[in-house]
This record gives C-alpha cells, structure tokens and sequence, in this order.
C-alpha cells in the first residue's frame, strides 16, 4: 500500500512535470522566438526556411536599432507618461482610500459602488468624447492628456486596493498618535504612509506598468511622433513596408525587461487585489 | 483626557463627512470629467449627425440606432463578439485550471515554472502581439516552421491571411494573454483549500479525480466565478490584440464590437455611428457589471 501510493507520487510528479514542459513551450514560444532571433544578422532572420538557432550569433541588432528608430526618446517618452500616471494617480488615490477605509460619510457605498462600475469598461468607448474634451482644452498631443486618461483608468482599482490596506491598519495606532496632536492629515502621513507602505508600491508598480503599456490613448492623443511611448514607436515600426525584424525583436527585449522585472515584484498583492481579495496568500 | 477626545468625536461627526468629501474631491472630480461626463456624451453624440471632426450638426434622434439595429453588419459583429468572450474564456479557464493544477504538485522547479508562466501577463501587452506577429509570418515565422518540422501540421496555414485562421489567431493571442491570470488566481484558490479535507477524503478512498469534483472544485468555485466574469469584461473589452495583429482585417472578418467602434470612428471618421456602437457596448456591459456585483456583494453579505 504504502509503496504503491510512493509510486503513484512519482508518476504524478513526472506527469507534472512533462506538462509543464509542453505548457512553458507554449506560453513561452514567441519569447523563445524573440530570444533567438534578435541575435540573427538580417541573411539569418530572413532565410528560407528558417531555423531556430542563430548560426553566427550577433549582438549588432541592439546597436543598430537605436539609429534606426528614435528608441531612446521612445524610452523618455514612455518613462514620462509612467511616472507621470504613478505621480497623479497616487495623488488623487491615497486622500480618496483614506477617506473610504477610515471616515464615515453618507454616499460612501454609492461612491464605491459607482468606483467599481467604472472598471466595467474598456477605454475605447470613452475615447471618442476624450478626444473631443483633449482637444477642446487644447491638450492634444501632449502627454499630459495621455497621463491623465492613464490615471483616470487606473484610479479605481487603486482606490480599491489602498482601502483594503488602510483598513487593515488598526485604528488605535492612528488614535494614539491622534492624543499624541497630530492632525488627522498628520496622521496620515506620518503613521498610516509608512505603515502601508509595501501595499502602496504595489499600486505605484501597478500603475507604473499601466501607463508604460498603455496603446489606446497614446494612438488617439499623440500625434507627433516626438511624443510616443515604446508601445506606439515599435508599432509604427511594424507598421512600415520593411521592417528590420531583427532589430524590432532586439527593441522588444529591451522594452519588455523593466515591466518584466517590476511585475514579478508584485505579482502576488496584484492577483489577490484584482480578486478583489479573494484569494489571500 | 478620556473626556475630551469623546466629545470631540462626538462634535466632529459633521466634520469627518466635511473632511472625507474634501479627500475625495480630486479623484471624484477627475472621474466625473474624464469618465463619466464621456460615457454621458457618447450617448448624446450618437443622437446627431456630425462632420468629419465630430462637431455636432443636426439633430437625428434615434435614426442611427434603427439604422444600426436593421443592418446586418451590426449583428454580425456583436454575435462575433459574444463568440470571442466565451470562447476565450472558455479556454482561458480551462488552460488556467491545467496549469494550476500542474503547479499544485510539489515537484522541482515549480517555482520556477510558476514564474515563467506569468511572462506573457506580465510583459507589455501591445509588445507581445507584435512578437506574435512575427510568429505566424507567413515566410519567416518559426511557428510554422516548427508545426513543419515535428509533423504537427504538414501544410500550415497562412494565418493572418484569411478570415478564419486570423480569427482564430486573434482568439488564441487573448487567450494566452489571459491564462496567466487564471492560472495564479486558481492555484492561490486550490492552496487555500484545508489539506485536512483531501486527508479525509483519502481515507473515504477517494480516488484522485473524485478530490478534484468533490473538494477542490467547490474549494475555488466562487474565485471561479469571480475571476472568469472579470476576465469575460476584460475579453470582450480586448481592443489591443485584434488592432495590432489584423486590425480587424481581412476585410473586416475579425472586428468585435470595441474595435469596429474604433475603426468608425478614428479610421472612418463615422462619429454617430460609433458612438451609437459604443452605448451598445455600455448595454452589454452594464448587463455584466451587474450581474458581477450582485454576485460580488452577496459574498461580502457572506
């Protein structure tokens, strides 16, 4: 009995494992792609029929691709709008998940309810009267119009998130610096901030990878192609007659790496948030 | 000391309403402005016919709605977006409990494995569609080539190069987009299922797919529930992967509601018409959001 249970967990476990192999070659495939065909030179990427493995592998393409497009204003561009969308959406978010995790006021449940409904839909049915707004204020072609779109999508869910931080905070730390005479906005800021702190990076990264992936609202908002992000450089790129694919692939890398690695940092929080705390690790 | 803070509690109640709707002011009014004043703006957009820069002309009342309801181009493409949401979801939730599943098994590595699967989630959306379309190039792609060489598939098609296989295509991008999510979502749901209820259902005899119906598929059904509404709103809504990848093309076989509106409005300067397109999607979608909440709301109740 007690061997033949050993045995089924061995087989289980190489099952599991095999699966896995097959799973990670399809969920991975285009990355394998990418990782082997930006170190091809253009007779290699361009051979009929292809191959997989590079035969004279080449680090050129990361070279040659910031002459052929303008990668590192992409790069700038990007970062403006990201950080931009953190800085705004952080600034609005923290006085409004305060208010909801600790005050009480009447409309709160509507305020939520209406926070929530919001996430309902896609920023494509809200762009064309955006677009008509952007242009009236004269903010079109800036990036502004772009971080403030970005904030406005992303404000929701962060709400959502800094409540459920905030109130898991007790309320006697907050009291006690209160007889200690501190305002409540003091209090905010010098106790519950740097208590929820960890929780905080987790909506700036989020909101951060948000606004460097954004497409929609650049394509509508960003005329000039001073202006684009990594996401709209690259695509025009694609968009041309000849692409030089090596050297796009070898721009992807580099523009995927940072959201890559911030992810990974808050994967977790971000699963059990947009669960909407279901799931608790 | 006790006194005095109770009473200024007691003083303060009108206060803290005061203080609250100041803290909320910004992010309120920035929604109103940017979110909700649109979506009402939408609506009266669609109610005039308008020039090539949606200034708004003369008042057309309902006209375009009638128009659009008797056109069979419109059914076309709201019946392929409800075929794109349950599909995609569908194999979404089905890849996402496989792979959970397989990550549920302590065997080496899963760790890693864990993190490799979260890379297509995890990199820049609109960047990953265009590796994918480098991918199913006709010529040069190595999906083909790879489906050649280990006899998957003899004579691989063109993909992107007619109506069904671009479909197809599309689908399978937000598909995989999508699985990570799922798979996350479920595997923290099944490690939150108390190992005491597989022990005892072991010494009921069990067999192992009878744990899977009987302990772990109850354990994760309201994530279950949760997770595949928020990824139906994020499917229907999935307006990156079919722009960049055929951008509805060929000749207008893989538009769904959201990209179709964008192509009448930006591309082809319809306003009234897309406008009218987007308060379809407000229907389809407020119908979702509410069922969501309902469900959402009587778990909290819970």
């Amino acid at each position: 009995m007690a061997a033949s249970k050993k045995t089924y967990a061995i087989t289980a476990k190489t099952f599991a494992l095999l699966l896995t192999l097959v799973l990670l070659v399809i969920m991975l495939f285009p990355f394998m792609v990418m990782l082997v065909s930006m170190f091809k030179s253009p007779e290699e990427i361009y051979h009929i029929p292809p191959y997989w493995f590079p035969k004279t592998p080449t680090i050129k393409n990361f070279f040659l691709v910031w002459n052929t497009i303008p990668l590192a204003m992409y790069f700038k561009n990007s970062l403006i709008i990201a950080l931009g969308t953190v800085l705004l959406n952080t600034g609005i978010s923290i006085p409004a998940g305060y208010a909801i995790a600790r005050l009480h006021f009447p409309g709160k449940k509507i305020i939520m309810y209406a926070f929530l409904v919001t996430q309902m839909f896609s920023p494509v049915v809200v762009v064309i009267s955006l677009f008509k707004i952007v242009i009236k204020i004269h903010f079109i072609d800036t990036y502004l119009s772009v971080i403030i779109a970005n904030a406005v999508f992303t404000t929701p869910f962060v709400i959502w998130m800094l409540n459920g931080y905030f109130s898991g905070i007790p309320k006697g730390i907050e009291d006690a610096a209160r007889i200690d005479g501190c305002t409540r906005v003091g209090a905010l800021w010098r106790v519950i901030l740097p208590i929820a702190a960890p929780g905080l990076v987790t909506t700036i990264i989020y909101t951060f990878i948000y606004g460097w992936n954004d497409f929609i609202f650049s394509l509508t908002f960003l005329q000039s192609g001073e202006k684009w992000p990594l996401t709209i450089g690259l695509y025009q790129f694609v968009g041309r007659f000849a692409v030089q694919w090596e050297q796009l692939l070898s721009a992807a890398f580099m523009a995927i790496l940072p959201v890559l690695i911030l992810f990974f940092i808050v994967e977790k929080q971000l699963v059990s948030g947009l669960a909407g705390g279901a799931v608790k690790e | 000391m006790g006194d005095t803070v109770l009473t200024a509690r007691k003083r303060g109640l009108g206060g803290e309403a005061k203080l609250a709707y100041a803290l909320l002011f910004p992010a309120v009014l920035l929604m109103v402005i940017f979110m909700v004043y649109p979506i009402i703006y939408v609506f009266i957009l669609s109610l005039f016919k308008t020039d090539k820069l949606a200034r708004i002309k003369d008042f057309a009342g309902f006209s375009i709605y009638a128009s659009l309801l008797s056109s069979k181009d419109t059914w076309v493409v709201i019946g392929r977006s409800l075929i794109w949401t349950f599909t995609a979801v569908a194999a979404k939730t089905l890849f996402g409990v496989i792979i959970a599943l397989v990550l549920n098994v302590k065997y080496m590595g899963r760790k890693i494995a864990r993190l490799l699967f979260i890379i297509p989630w995890a990199s820049s959306i609109p960047i990953s569609v265009m590796l994918w379309r480098w991918v199913l190039h006709n010529e040069f792609g190595l999906l083909n080539h790879t489906l050649k060489i280990t006899g998957l598939m003899q004579n691989p098609p063109v993909w992107l190069g007619q109506s069904s296989t671009a479909f197809l295509s599309c689908l399978w991008v937000d598909v995989w987009i999508g699985i990570p999510f799922m798979a996350l979502v479920f595997l923290a749901a099944m490690q939150a299922v108390p190992q005491t209820l597989y022990e005892a259902a072991e010494i009921d005899g069990a067999s192992k797919a009878a744990q899977f119906r009987y302990v772990t598929l109850p354990g994760i059904a309201a994530i279950l529930l949760i997770a595949t509404l928020l990824s139906s709103l994020w499917t229907f809504n999935d307006f990156n992967t079919i722009y960049i990848l055929t951008n509805g093309g060929p000749a207008g076989s893989t538009n769904i509601l959201i990209t179709y509106v964008y192509q009448n409005s930006f591309e082809w300067l319809k306003w009234q018409k897309a406008s009218a397109l987007s308060v379809f999607t407000f229907i389809i979608l407020s119908t979702v959001s509410v069922i969501y909440s309902r469900v959402y709301f009587r778990r909290e109740e819970m």
